[in-house]
């Protein structure tokens, strides 16, 4: 790949070329006042936690001195590779809204009725309990979605579990709104199962909800129906909802098929988070919606219900045009359009762990069945000089322009994220550079003949 | 499952801040007085609560603009994720644009793209709320300020805009609610709900109370451009040389497409005052961690602001400047209606209510309470005996 052509050129990469000089920093002289405002520690901590820094630093590790792209596989947006372009109809669908002169005005903070019922018969295609539109509530991307619920939760005291690996918005979120947060884990010797014991170890009268994310980010495990009841049985035993993260629900491409966690609502009020984003890859529209799957009501007893939808009301909408386009766009959805997406994903699943199969630092356990992500476990002991899967990574990223996400970032230390959401060239080329830098970092085991050998005069030594 | 339903015991419940901080808000008033419109009236609602003009054919947008939109969604360029400060080519297009009525040229570093004004309301208070601070609001003022603030637990303090003097700012007022915690002053210029707009000079002492006291200038100008009086517009952006300035704005206002979502925020640090005090890097934090305006209106900004012509602009303003001179003349007809200041700006104005002249009506709530029962119509009650009503449909009926 040349170094003018730049696919990805959307994508948020850092260029090479110095960033625009800072604003002068000179404070006025002879100024006797005294600022008052500055900086929050709790900003601070929470954005810590969010993948960009990391992802920024690894960026700043790459160099022009290397002759090599960027390649930039530790974070995800399939959306600027021209095979996940999105389908006509979706895009047919916000031109139509926006010639319509209909999508101009402010809406109601819980979304324009016609999205919500849309959104409330697409889902029902799948759950038992039939949602209403005023089961529905709009949020602009799934992400906003967090936000709204977490704040909406929070109360002196209360915490949350969430998983591990995970979603580090989540911990933003939770930190920024006060919300305690306890992990639980996903078990890599269980094809990343959740820890239901360990639920039950950590949770406790000031727990409010089990953060579930199925199918699994960073993961790609799909949860069976068997698995998910037994989560929706714990909680309910420990009297918290679940609060189901599925806004990758069409983006699967294994055997599994994806089971919705609202089918379970009967035994536990469930929160689903979803959107478009992933499916229809368009994560720059911005809409996404909370689904209360809660037929006994539990939701408006608690008046949690109340409290998002007021929430909604203070906080910015996705926009009109958006909303307005989401009917057609999910009447229209179309199962041919998944199908080819999830075939290129399972395309570059396959090539991936085909090419692992030569570099033994580099494992992945379970081949992912869906999402956008690979999980490798770095066999850091066949290495030289590498103490974790940071310094993999940033020395990666030094010595190859290959960025990949390392597994610290969320909660797995020593493991490694790949992002396959990407065009199969990038990988094939991304698993060469990988095999290199494997190589040239592997310790360099001594046999007997070696020895033997090292103990003759060297070659070198014989001058002529 | 063997436990009763109705016996069931559940963790988890609502954050009262929420409910607290949603009910000063605008859409919670509206919400109220909705509710009381009487369902047998066949008259169409007259809702002149809120500044919303964009459902009537006299006040759709250019056509220009929407054909940007759609050819940055047929492009494919704009699906992907943003980075939180926005995209390249729209920070570019808005500094551009802001910077043809300033003095100086903005940097588009200094662009940071929101949802709306709004989200730009939302993270600049969030940024500001540290434990024990405050923040100078006016009064009357722009609901939303209070519910974030109210939901961040940042205290808020209120300085007077007055009518007897064409709703300036109270400065000496402002001078003594400040002390050492207060963090920002909020000027809102044109004025939400007042309609007046602030003068150079006017503008000008603002910023240099603000400086003397050590607190930014939150320079709150979604409405831009809605003068249609004698005083023209005038940024606050002027003045960031004499004080840290955050200003805010919108397509919204202008375009007439609030559902569009795409504001901005513009920081004003040529001393590097917010920088050096660590907010600039709490601002980033906070964006980080927010969500952003659609990325294919962002990429659409280029070609809105460049493809509309000022002939849109001039023609939406004049009729602006009608409604308001209309709603002015016959509300002078009421009795027990007085408008302080002829409006001059924005899309609202400040009407005092009589309550003397008034049988069976308690106070402004109720006054508009029963409007909305008997008449269909929607009104804006106010602090105490000042309510606000927009204008800009009163033309039309």
């Amino acid at each position: 790949m040349s170094e003018v052509e730049q696919p990805h050129a959307n994508l948020v990469v850092p260029a090479f070329e110095k960033t625009e000089k800072d604003n002068k920093t000179q404070t006025q002289k002879g100024q006797s006042c005294v600022w008052r405002f500055g900086g929050s520690d709790k900003a601070e901590k929470a954005s810590t936690v969010t993948l960009r820094g990391v992802i920024y630093m690894l960026f700043g590790n790459c160099s022009k001195d290397v002759k090599k792209t960027i390649l930039p596989l530790g974070h995800g947006d399939p959306s600027v590779y021209p095979c996940f372009r999105t389908s006509i109809e979706a895009e047919d669908a916000v031109v139509d809204v926006l010639r319509s002169g209909k999508c101009n005005s402010y809406g109601p903070g819980a979304g324009i009725l016609p999205a919500r019922r849309a959104v409330a018969d697409y889902l029902n295609r799948d759950l038992p309990n039939k949602l209403t539109p005023e089961d529905i509530l709009l949020t602009a991307g799934c992400n906003q979605g967090i936000e709204i619920v977490f704040e909406s939760l929070a109360r002196p005291n209360a915490n949350i579990l969430l998983p591990r690996p995970g979603f580090p918005h989540y911990d933003a979120r939770a930190a920024y709104s006060g919300l305690e947060v306890r992990k639980y884990d996903l078990l890599p010797e269980k094809e990343w199962d959740i820890d239901l014991e360990g639920i039950e170890a950590i949770a406790d009268e000031n727990t409010v909800a089990v953060v579930v994310i199925n199918p699994n980010n960073p993961c790609g495990n799909v949860y069976s129906h068997d698995h998910l009841k037994k989560v929706a049985e714990t909680a309910r035993k420990l009297g918290i909802m679940v609060i189901s993260d599925e806004v990758y629900d069409q983006t699967i491409f294994g055997d599994n098929p994806f089971v919705p966690m609202g089918k379970f609502a009967s035994i536990v009020p469930v929160l689903t988070l979803a959107g478009i984003s992933k499916g229809w890859v368009v994560p720059g529209w911005k809409i996404g919606w909370i689904a209360l799957n809660d037929p006994e009501g539990v939701f408006e007893t608690t008046k949690v219900a109340q409290s998002i939808k007021q929430n909604l009301d203070i906080t910015p909408d996705p926009s009109t045009i958006i909303q307005a386009a989401l009917p057609a766009i999910l009447e229209k959805a179309d199962k041919n359009f998944f199908a080819k997406k999830n075939k290129i994903l399972k395309h570059n699943v396959d090539l991936v762990c085909d090419r692992l199969k030569d570099i033994p630092c580099v494992f992945c356990p379970k081949k992912p069945e869906s999402c956008t992500y690979l999980l490798t476990k770095l066999e850091l002991s066949l290495m030289d000089n590498i103490k974790d899967d940071t310094e993999f990574c940033v020395k990666l990223a030094r010595e190859e322009n290959l960025v990949f996400l390392p597994g610290e970032a969320l909660g797995l230390k020593n493991w490694m994220r790949i992002t396959i959401g990407v065009e199969a060239h990038m990988l094939e080329d991304a698993l060469e550079r990988l095999k290199g830098f494997c190589t040239r970092h592997t310790k360099k085991i001594e046999t007997d003949d070696e020895s033997l050998q090292a103990s003759k005069p060297s070659d070198n030594n014989v001058h002529v | 499952m063997g436990d009763n339903n109705g016996a069931k015991q559940w963790n988890f419940g609502a954050n009262e801040v929420v409910e607290r901080s949603s009910s000063l808000g605008i859409r919670d008033y509206l919400n109220n007085l909705m509710s009381n419109l009487d369902g047998q009236d066949k008259r169409p609602v007259i809702p002149l609560g809120h500044g919303d003009p964009s459902p009537f054919p006299s006040f759709r947008t250019d056509q220009a603009a929407v054909e940007a939109i759609c050819d940055a969604v047929r492009s494919t360029k704009f699906n992907n994720y943003s980075s939180s400060s926005g995209i390249p080519v729209a920070r570019k297009a808005v500094a551009e644009y802001l910077s043809r009525d300033l003095s100086y040229e903005i940097s588009p570093n200094d662009v940071h793209i929101t949802v709306g004004c709004l989200q730009a309301v939302e993270i600049l208070v969030s940024a500001l709320a540290t434990p024990g601070a405050n923040i100078l609001l006016p009064r009357p003022s722009y609901p939303m300020y209070d519910s974030r603030a109210a939901l961040c637990q940042l205290e808020v303090r209120y300085f007077d805009l007055l009518p007897e003097n064409g709703w300036d700012v109270d400065l000496d007022g402002v001078q003594a609610l400040a002390d050492d915690k207060t963090v920002a002053i909020v000027v809102i210029n044109p004025c939400n709900p007042c309609g007046n707009v602030f003068s150079y000079q006017h503008l000008q002492k603002i910023a240099e109370t603000a400086s003397k006291l050590g607190i930014l200038v939150i320079a709150d100008e979604v409405y831009d451009h809605f003068a249609f009086g004698d005083k023209p517009f005038v940024s606050m952006a002027e003045f960031a040389e004499i004080v840290p300035v955050i200003m805010l704005g919108a397509i919204s206002k202008r375009w007439f497409v609030p559902g569009w979502r795409l504001g901005w925020m513009v920081t004003l640090d040529p001393h590097g005052i917010m920088k050096d005090s660590g907010f600039s890097q709490t601002l980033t934090s906070v964006l980080n961690m927010s969500t952003d305006a659609a990325t294919f209106v962002q990429g659409a900004m280029p070609d809105i602001i460049g493809n509309t012509k000022e002939e849109f602009f001039s023609s939406k303003l004049e009729m602006v400047k009608k409604c308001a001179e209309f709603c002015y003349e016959e509300l002078m007809k009421i009795p027990c209606i007085t408008c302080p200041c002829k409006p001059e700006g924005s899309m609202f104005t400040m009407v005092k209510l009589n309550l003397s002249l008034l049988e069976d009506i308690s106070d402004d709530l109720d006054f508009c309470s029963k409007l909305a029962k008997e008449e269909s119509m929607i009104i804006l009650p106010g602090n105490n005996i000042v309510f606000l009503m927009s204008f800009l449909e009163s033309f039309n009926y």
